[in-house]
This record gives C-alpha cells, sequence and structure tokens, in this order.
C-alpha cells in the first residue's frame, strides 16, 4: 500500500489541524487579545467548539483550551487524576496487583470491557465540554464517583466470575448477590459485611451505554437474532442480549429481580432466568403505588427476598447494619435535596445537566458506598463556594429546561451541546427525582414501611406507574425548578410513554409551553441519530423561538461513529 | 552534595519531560485516538470472533417455589 | 356438520360492544360496567344489578384519533378501544373497572379518567392494583383490593349488593356459564372434534360481552345440540391446533386459521376458556371473596407473572394442553407492541418444539387484521409441514 507523505500530511491535518474561519484568518494579530484567551479562555461566543472534532469519531483535534487554569485543572486534576486512580482502583477493589490480572483476563473475555471502558476518558470530554470553573469541577467529581464505583463493581464481578476461573466456584462467587439493575442496592445492606451485591446489567450493559454506545449494538441485535420482535424497550432487548451472546459474568449462586418500570422489565426476567438457570426470586413492586393498601404487600415481598437471601447464603441478615447503610443513606438524599434546592432557586449550581442526571440515577440505584460521601464532599464544598461567592455557573443561560421521560443513553450529553450551543440549561431532569424518600430506622415498622415507598419510587416506574398523575407531576416540577422550557424525551419504543404522548401535547398547548420533542430509542443510536436530535432542537430553536446560536458551529457537525 | 543536586536535577527533568509528554497526549487526544483507531479495532475483531456457546441450548427444567 | 343453534345469533351480539342485550339488561336498570382484563374477576362484576362487559372494539378501521393521543407505537387493541371510546361507542358503560396489569390498556383506561370521554354522568373509573405472583402475600394483597376498588366502589356508587352471600349467589351463576361452557368446549377433545373453533370462539366471546342472565339459554341449547351433533364424514381439516398468545377477540382470525386446513381445538389467550372458564371453588374456610381472588390467581396464565416456578409451569401448561385436546401443534399470536407476549412468545417459540415436541408457528399480527394474505400464505405452510411430518412419522 503506499503512503506518501502527502497521505501523511493530509492525516496530519485531519486529526490535528484546527482550520481556522475565514474572518479568523483575515484579522490582525491582537497580542493583548491572544494572551487574554489564553490566560481566561475564549469567551462562549468565540469558542468554535465544532471545529475540534475529527470527523465523525468525536475525537478532538486538540482539546479545548478553557484558559490556563481551567486547562491545568483538567489536565491535572481530571485527566491524570482520574488515570492515576482508575489503576489504583483496579488495585485496591481487586485485593492488590493481582486485581490487574482479573482485569487483564475480564478485558480479554468481555466486549462491554474491552471494547467499552477503556475509553472512559471521551465520557468526561463529552459530558464537560464547554464546562469552566467550579462547573467542571463540581460535575468531573460526579464522574469520578462513578468511575471507581463501575470499577468496583466489575472487579468483583470478575473476581468471583467462574468464567474467568475455569468454572470454578470460588468464595467470592459464593458471596455476592446478583440482582437486576433496577433492583436498588439499599435491600442488601443487612449483609454487606459478609456479602456483596453487584447489579447484573448495570455495568455490562447501562454504564457501558453512555461510556461508549457501539457495544450495546451487539446485545441489542443479538436479543433479535433469537426471534424477539424489535418494538419492544431495548432496554430490555440489551439487558438480555446480554445473555445470548454469552457476555454476562457467571459471579453468583443467586439471581434477585423486579418489575421496575414496565412490562418489558417483567418479561425480561422470563428470558434471563431462563438463561440463568438458578434459583430467582422476585421482588415484584405494586404498580398503584399510592394506594395505602399497597403497602404491607410490598413490605411482605420485600421481606421475602430477605429471607430467599439468607437460605441461599446462609448469613442472617444484620439489622444494624442495615440501619447503618441506611442512614447513612439518608445524608445523601438529604445533600441531593440541598442540590436541588440551589438548582431551583438560583443561578449558582455549579453541576451540568448531564452528571445531575446520571451521578443521581447511579448513586440512588447502587445504594450507600464510601464513594459517594467522598464525592458530595467535595460537591458540597465547591458548591457552598459558588452560593456564597455568587457565581453564576451557567452564565450564558437563556432558557432553564426541565428533561422529562427517560433519556437517550447514547447521548445523555445531549445538555452539554445544548447548553453550549444555544444556552438551554438543563436545570433537572425526571430520574434525578426518583427515589424521593428519606429511610426512618427508629423502628422496624417505619423502616421497612420507607424501604418499601423507597423502591416504589424507582427509576421510571415513579413517574410512569401508577396513575397518570405522577408523569403529569411535570408541570409542578417544573415551576419549583424555575423552568420555561421542556425537553421532553420521547422514547420511542416506551409504551407507557407513547400511550400519553397526546396528553402531553394538548397540555403543552394549553398551558402555552415551549416543549420540545426529542425522539430517541434509549441505548440505540441507530434508531434515531444524535444529529437528528440536535436538528430537531435546532429547528425549534430558530423557528419557533427565532434564536441565534451561541456557537454556530455546533449546529451541525457529524458524529455518527463517536463513542 | 553536588551529586545529589545533579541527581535531582536530573529526575526532575526526567518528570518535567514526562509531564510534558503527558500533556501533549492530553491535549492532542492521543488517547483517545489510540483507543479508536487501534485499541477498539482489535477488540472488535477479538470478540467479532469468539466462540460463543449456543444460549438457547440451557435447559429449562421445573423449579421450586421460592416463597 | 349442521349448524349450531344461536351461533349466528351470537356473532351478531358480537358486532358492536352496546349490542341488544347491553342494552336490554340496561333497559332492565341494570348497570353496564367494563373492564379488559382476565385479572378483573367478570363475577365480581355480574353481581346483582350489574353486569360485566370486556371490552372489544368490533368492526374498527384505522384508529386516528387514538393514535394522536397513544401515538402509532402502542398496541393497537388499547388505542382502539381508546378510539371507540371517543366515538361515543362506551357511552352505555356505567363504570369502567380497571386494572393496571399492561401498560397500553392501562394508559385506555387513564385516559378515559383523564378527559371526561364517557357521556354518562354516572361513569367513573377505578383501579385495582394486581399482583405479579401467585403466593399467599398476593391472594391477600389481591383480596384487600378487589375489596375496596370493586366491591366498596359498587356498592358507593350503585348501592349493589356485595354481601358474602350475593358474592355466593353470583359465584354459583358464573359457574353455571363455566360448567357450560366447559362442556361445550369438552368436544373439541374428540379424535374428531363436533365443534370447530370458530364457533367456539363465538360463544365464548359472547359469554364476555354479553350480559349473563340473557345467554345463558342459548348456551343450553347448543350444549344440549352438542349432545348429538356428529362430524362431517370427510374431515375438512388438516391438523389440530392450540391458538395461543396474547389479546385475541377476533373470530374471524380463528376462521382464518381454520380456512387453511388447521382446527383450533383450544383457546389459551387472553380472551380464551384456557384459562378462563373454569369453575370458582370456595373452600372451606375461606369467604366467598378470598375464594376469588385466589382463583383468580391460581388459574390465570398471564405472562406478567413473575415466580421462577410460575414462569416455567406456564411452558408445561401450554404442553398440558395441547396433549389433552389432542393438538398437533402450537400457533402463538403476539398483538403487535405487547411487550409480555413478546418476550413469551419468543421462549416458546424456542422451548416448546424443543422441550415437549410440538412444531410452533409464532405470528405477530395486529387488532385490526390486515394482513390476512400473508398471514394466510403462514398458515397454509406450517399446515403443510406439520403433514410432512405427521406423513414422516408414519413412514
Amino acid at each position: 500500500m503506499a503512503f506518501g507523505l502527502k497521505d501523511i500530511k493530509a492525516k496530519y491535518r485531519e486529526l490535528f489541524v484546527v482550520e481556522k474561519s475565514p474572518e479568523e484568518k483575515n484579522q490582525p494579530k491582537d497580542i493583548k487579545k491572544m494572551a487574554r484567551d489564553f490566560w481566561y479562555g475564549k469567551p462562549h461566543e468565540e469558542r468554535r467548539l465544532g471545529d475540534l472534532y475529527v470527523g465523525n469519531t468525536g475525537l478532538y483535534k486538540h482539546r479545548e483550551w478553557r484558559g490556563f487554569k481551567d486547562t491545568m485543572y483538567y489536565f491535572n486534576m481530571i485527566w491524570l487524576y482520574n488515570y492515576a486512580h482508575m489503576v489504583t482502583d483496579i488495585m485496591e477493589y481487586g485485593g492488590g496487583p493481582q486485581g490487574i490480572v482479573e482485569f487483564a483476563k475480564g478485558t480479554m473475555r468481555y466486549r462491554w470491557m474491552g471494547q467499552t471502558y477503556l475509553t472512559v476518558m471521551h465520557w468526561f470530554d463529552r459530558g464537560l465540554e464547554g464546562a469552566r470553573g467550579e462547573t467542571m469541577k463540581a460535575s468531573a467529581w460526579h464522574y469520578r464517583g462513578m468511575v471507581s464505583e463501575t470499577i468496583r463493581q466489575f472487579m468483583r464481578m470478575f473476581e468471583a466470575d467462574k468464567k474467568l476461573h475455569g468454572g470454578e466456584e470460588n468464595e467470592l462467587w459464593k458471596k455476592t448477590i446478583a440482582h437486576n439493575e433496577t433492583l436498588s442496592g439499599n435491600i442488601f445492606y443487612g449483609w454487606r459485611d459478609q456479602l456483596d451485591d453487584v447489579a447484573l446489567e448495570m455495568i455490562p450493559y447501562f454504564v457501558s451505554v453512555h461510556v461508549n454506545n457501539h457495544t450495546v449494538l451487539n446485545y441489542i441485535d443479538a436479543a433479535q437474532s433469537i426471534g424477539l420482535p424489535s418494538d419492544p424497550c431495548p432496554m430490555c432487548q440489551a439487558e438480555y442480549g446480554l445473555f445470548v451472546q454469552d457476555d454476562y459474568p457467571d459471579y453468583s449462586p443467586v439471581m434477585l429481580t423486579t418489575n421496575e418500570a414496565c412490562d418489558g422489565s417483567v418479561a425480561t426476567s422470563v428470558l434471563q432466568d431462563w438463561f440463568l438457570n438458578r434459583p430467582l426470586y422476585a421482588m415484584p413492586q405494586p404498580m398503584r403505588y399510592d394506594d395505602p393498601l399497597v403497602q404491607k404487600h410490598c413490605q411482605k415481598e420485600i421481606e421475602g427476598a430477605w429471607k430467599f437471601v439468607e437460605e441461599n447464603f446462609g448469613i442472617k441478615m444484620n439489622w444494624d447494619l442495615y440501619v447503618e447503610h441506611a442512614k447513612n443513606f439518608n445524608k445523601l438524599t438529604e445533600f441531593e435535596w440541598e442540590k436541588w434546592d440551589v438548582a431551583a432557586n438560583t443561578p449558582y449550581y455549579p453541576i451540568t445537566g448531564v452528571a445531575q442526571a446520571l451521578y443521581r440515577i447511579y448513586y440512588s440505584q447502587d445504594g450507600d458506598r464510601q464513594i459517594w460521601h467522598d464525592m458530595d464532599a467535595h460537591v458540597k464544598r465547591i458548591m457552598d463556594k459558588c452560593v456564597k461567592n455568587k457565581i453564576e455557573t451557567f452564565p450564558k443561560t437563556r432558557h432553564r429546561a426541565i428533561a422529562w421521560s427517560c433519556a437517550p443513553l447514547y447521548y445523555s450529553h445531549w445538555c452539554t451541546w445544548a447548553y453550549n450551543c444555544w444556552g438551554i440549561n438543563c436545570v433537572i431532569n425526571m430520574d434525578s427525582l426518583m427515589f424521593d424518600q428519606y429511610l426512618r430506622t427508629d423502628t422496624y415498622e417505619h423502616a421497612l414501611e420507607d424501604l418499601s415507598w423507597f423502591n416504589e419510587k424507582a427509576p421510571m416506574r415513579a413517574m410512569a406507574v401508577g396513575g397518570q398523575e405522577h408523569i403529569l407531576s411535570l408541570f409542578d416540577y417544573m415551576e419549583r425548578f424555575n423552568c420555561d422550557m421542556v425537553i421532553m424525551y420521547d422514547q420511542l419504543q416506551c409504551k407507557g410513554m407513547q400511550g400519553i404522548h397526546g396528553v402531553f401535547e394538548d397540555e403543552f398547548r394549553k398551558r402555552n409551553i415551549h416543549a420540545i420533542w426529542v425522539p430517541h430509542a434509549l441505548p440505540d443510536k441507530r434508531t434515531v441519530s444524535r444529529a437528528e436530535i440536535r436538528d430537531i432542537i435546532n429547528d425549534y430553536m430558530t423557528t419557533v423561538m427565532r434564536e441565534e446560536p451561541l456557537d454556530p458551529t455546533l449546529l451541525d457537525f457529524d458524529d455518527s461513529g463517536s463513542w | 552534595m553536588k551529586t545529589l543536586f545533579r541527581f535531582l536535577f536530573k529526575i526532575l527533568k526526567i518528570a518535567a519531560l514526562v509531564y510534558g509528554i503527558l500533556f501533549a497526549v492530553f491535549y492532542y487526544d492521543l488517547d483517545g485516538k489510540f483507543m479508536y483507531y487501534i485499541w477498539e479495532p482489535l477488540m472488535i475483531k477479538r470478540f467479532d470472533n469468539m466462540k460463543r456457546p449456543d444460549a438457547t441450548a440451557m435447559p429449562y427444567s421445573m423449579k421450586e417455589s421460592v416463597e | 356438520m349442521k349448524d349450531l343453534v344461536h351461533i349466528f345469533e351470537l356473532e351478531d351480539l358480537l358486532q358492536e360492544a352496546n349490542n341488544p342485550l347491553v342494552r336490554q339488561a340496561k333497559a332492565d336498570g341494570k348497570r353496564a360496567l367494563g373492564y379488559t382484563c382476565y385479572f378483573m374477576p367478570e363475577v365480581l362484576l355480574d353481581l346483582p344489578g350489574c353486569f360485566s362487559v370486556r371490552l372489544r372494539a368490533p368492526r374498527s378501521g384505522s384508529p386516528d384519533m387514538a393514535t394522536y393521543y397513544m401515538s402509532n407505537r402502542t398496541c393497537m387493541y388499547g388505542r382502539c378501544l381508546l378510539e371507540r371510546a371517543l366515538e361515543g361507542g362506551f357511552n352505555f358503560l356505567d363504570a369502567q373497572m380497571a386494572t393496571e396489569t399492561c401498560t397500553v390498556t392501562c394508559r385506555f383506561q387513564e385516559h378515559l379518567q383523564l378527559m371526561d370521554i364517557i357521556k354518562n354522568p354516572d361513569f367513573f373509573c377505578e383501579f385495582t392494583d394486581v399482583p405479579f405472583k401467585k403466593n399467599e402475600n398476593s391472594i391477600e394483597h389481591y383480596m384487600g383490593q378487589l375489596q375496596s376498588h370493586v366491591l366498596d366502589k359498587l356498592k358507593e356508587h350503585f348501592d349493589i349488593d356485595t354481601s358474602d352471600e350475593a358474592l355466593l349467589k353470583a359465584i354459583e351463576e358464573h359457574n353455571e356459564i363455566c360448567r357450560l361452557i366447559s362442556e361445550i368446549g369438552s368436544y373439541r377433545k374428540l379424535d374428531e372434534p363436533t365443534i370447530t373453533g370458530w364457533e367456539f370462539s363465538v360463544i365464548q366471546l359472547a359469554t364476555l360481552v354479553c350480559p349473563k342472565y340473557l345467554i345463558i339459554d342459548k348456551l343450553r341449547d347448543i350444549a344440549e345440540q352438542l349432545k348429538t351433533r356428529t362430524p362431517d364424514a370427510k374431515k375438512t381439516y388438516r391438523c389440530k391446533v392450540v391458538l395461543s398468545g396474547s389479546e385475541m377477540d377476533d373470530p374471524d382470525f380463528v376462521k382464518l386459521i381454520e380456512e387453511c386446513g388447521a382446527l383450533v381445538v383450544a383457546d389459551r389467550h387472553c380472551y380464551g376458556s384456557l384459562p378462563g372458564r373454569e369453575e370458582i371453588v370456595v373452600k372451606e374456610g375461606e369467604t366467598p371473596l378470598y375464594a376469588i381472588a385466589r382463583h383468580y390467581l391460581e388459574t390465570s396464565q398471564c405472562p406478567r407473572f413473575m415466580d421462577q416456578h410460575v414462569m416455567r409451569e406456564r411452558k408445561q401448561f401450554l404442553a398440558d394442553v395441547a396433549k389433552e385436546y389432542k393438538a398437533d401443534a402450537i400457533i402463538i399470536t403476539q398483538m403487535k407492541f405487547c411487550e409480555y407476549w413478546s418476550y413469551e412468545r419468543t421462549i416458546d417459540t424456542l422451548v416448546i418444539p424443543r422441550d415437549f415436541g410440538y412444531p410452533v408457528c409464532s405470528i405477530e399480527r395486529e387488532y385490526v387484521n390486515n394482513a390476512v394474505g400473508q398471514l394466510r400464505t403462514r398458515f397454509q405452510a406450517f399446515v403443510e409441514s406439520i403433514e410432512l411430518k405427521n406423513l414422516q412419522k408414519e413412514g
């Protein structure tokens, strides 16, 4: 293959050289401005972030220059810090240097690991694009928490995994509880000293899509390859596609599952049960959860789950341990409420829409872990500083938006783009408002009551089931968070949300609300691409809102091959 | 003493060089480019060619109630 | 075979939800109570003073208004019901006894609550929570729900007698219908059945959508005639099949299968009789309501049940039905966009032939059956494959 100097030059230009706009080329050199831009970074309107991308890859010709201080912070405290901590996390959670070996085995065995997670720093980049100062710092701590917890979980999976240990059921296999990702980790607090609970699909599927959406397509296709039609929720499809591809770690003797939040979720259990072929406990939650009559039933199912764990692992539940973790978790909830308060009532909230959404759903599903407390301490310090010093964290905000329904996992960072391009500041989203429940621990009865409430208000189901008043609570939250715009996620395969589409249309018209419908297929970027999502928002902003973009280079670019 | 300073200076120089190289990797997104153009295609090839058992061959026997 | 008595009359009754017998019962001063799912026990809605109507939207075309409200990516059954409601076709209903048992019918019923669609001043829509398991905890929970959201509401709104005596009487009347339907259905077990799948589906559907006290005599006549009905001298079918799957209230679909040479001998689907027409037994020490709650949870074979052993027993149940009714194969149909049955159909299609040896024809269909040509080809090919298999066996 002939590969001349010309080609090398062309490749170099493609990969590294940011072409200047004609206006920039014609401008005389302004040393003072250059120095200012070097030190403080360019003003929002002059950043031209869209010019930084390499073709359709989502890679950067060079990473964004955010001003000297922020760039050095990003380099040292985000990029270097996280790469270094990934290594130390692997060793810490993997029981020392041998953790590296387990990690390497997992990387070579599982597609969702080998192909996906090593690209994690680009996940940071996408979520923090354009972010400056305290916003960048606070949001990055959220990402750091998620990365660390992801490593903890996959290391536990790998260490206990029969498939990585020649079919041997080792001690850790016998001491790990596998559960569906929609079953909250707080159910297992009472065993956290002797057993560990790891959600089965959280790392192989859910988090992986956010980091690198290429992998999941294999699982969706695999799910359909055995005869499932293409219309059921693609999240459920991917969850069992892992099994069809034999790409799930076999790390536990049991499985616990639940019915959150839809018919597809229930039905997925049927196929997962078949492929797992081991004792399975279903802990369904009632659908009409506002009804006081359903609570006892729900509580008994939780007790049933506890009995199941006790019988299968031969270890009694430690009630004091439950109380300890529940109390700790309440601290996370208290801080979440504090965050909501700042987000709702001030312009000083230092967390990007994507960091807010992902962190909240991750930690509340996962339950009490030390890493969340550590991260909250960092974020609290930053948030307090912003409030005290009245630092406007999103100074170019034109619209305060609330995002409703379930988000496109392959484009959860759309809000970063929307702010950079249009000044749409996604203040809060539906997933953040789940699990809104304090856990009392003064008596067994109170604890059980609140625990059942907590699980009844799990992701999606809190708003999507149990009566239309839940999903229509959007309008109350809109008011509470002082929003003037709705980004209405339109998950094309979610029957529950599709089934109430017209009512929302009517309500938006009646209430004269600016709502942008964003169609998507959860993890599957092939149905509605990211570019199509941007086009829809662009069209609305130009034709309905008649606004000009803050950064026109972000209006139209190709990121079809991006992670 | 001089040797010690010289040694420390050398270490400092190496550290600065490494730091500079890392900054270049960071700034020019070389980690991303490596992952995208080299690592990921290798992994795709590996996983596409991996032999996988037929999951649907799993037996489907009756189970006892776990209530 | 000689035409079955009343069959065309019953077929006519299926042409609209507000059929002449429904109108007659309303004229008799009875309250019409709508429902969509097996988990709303019809026996409770048939208490003295009211009657149950399982909702259908016969002769539906394109549900345009409902598609605006529910998009075109939801189950067409739910959309057709909403369309019919928006057209005024359900204004005869005095109440909708709702269940959140599958997403789209739930949303349909929520629209009835939200949008003041049913033009009847007395109308209300009440939801019941239905558990996902068959354990004791679930039976007790379900019983509490039925008491609070069905019986108490009927008493409160329409002063219906919901005493144990009234319930026992309703159970007795319900069991009479079940006995008759089971008797009529049992002729499908014969080596040469004396009732067709289409005929049975018309009869079964009529019992779901008509006031029972107005059709029971017709059922008795049919049962009587079947005692002496003889099969055609020359077999009119090439094989026998079980029809399994999700919501299915279209006798013409059964007719289509039978026209292709497969006699439908068993109906294991949402509107079918297997399960559905088992008698309710009140065991010693049980209250009638407890017995009803237990009965509906125990008998249901809905794919929304999540107990591990129940999920697995469902396949055995289907195979047992096929054996009992001497079927050669199973047709599994799923309403497009029905998520429960998307998965159940997938696993049934893989496990049933492998573990039980029954060939399976796996079909996705719409509520308004426009794909007759394609389906006919599928069924014909399936029938031929079964014949070939049978020939090979004989050879």
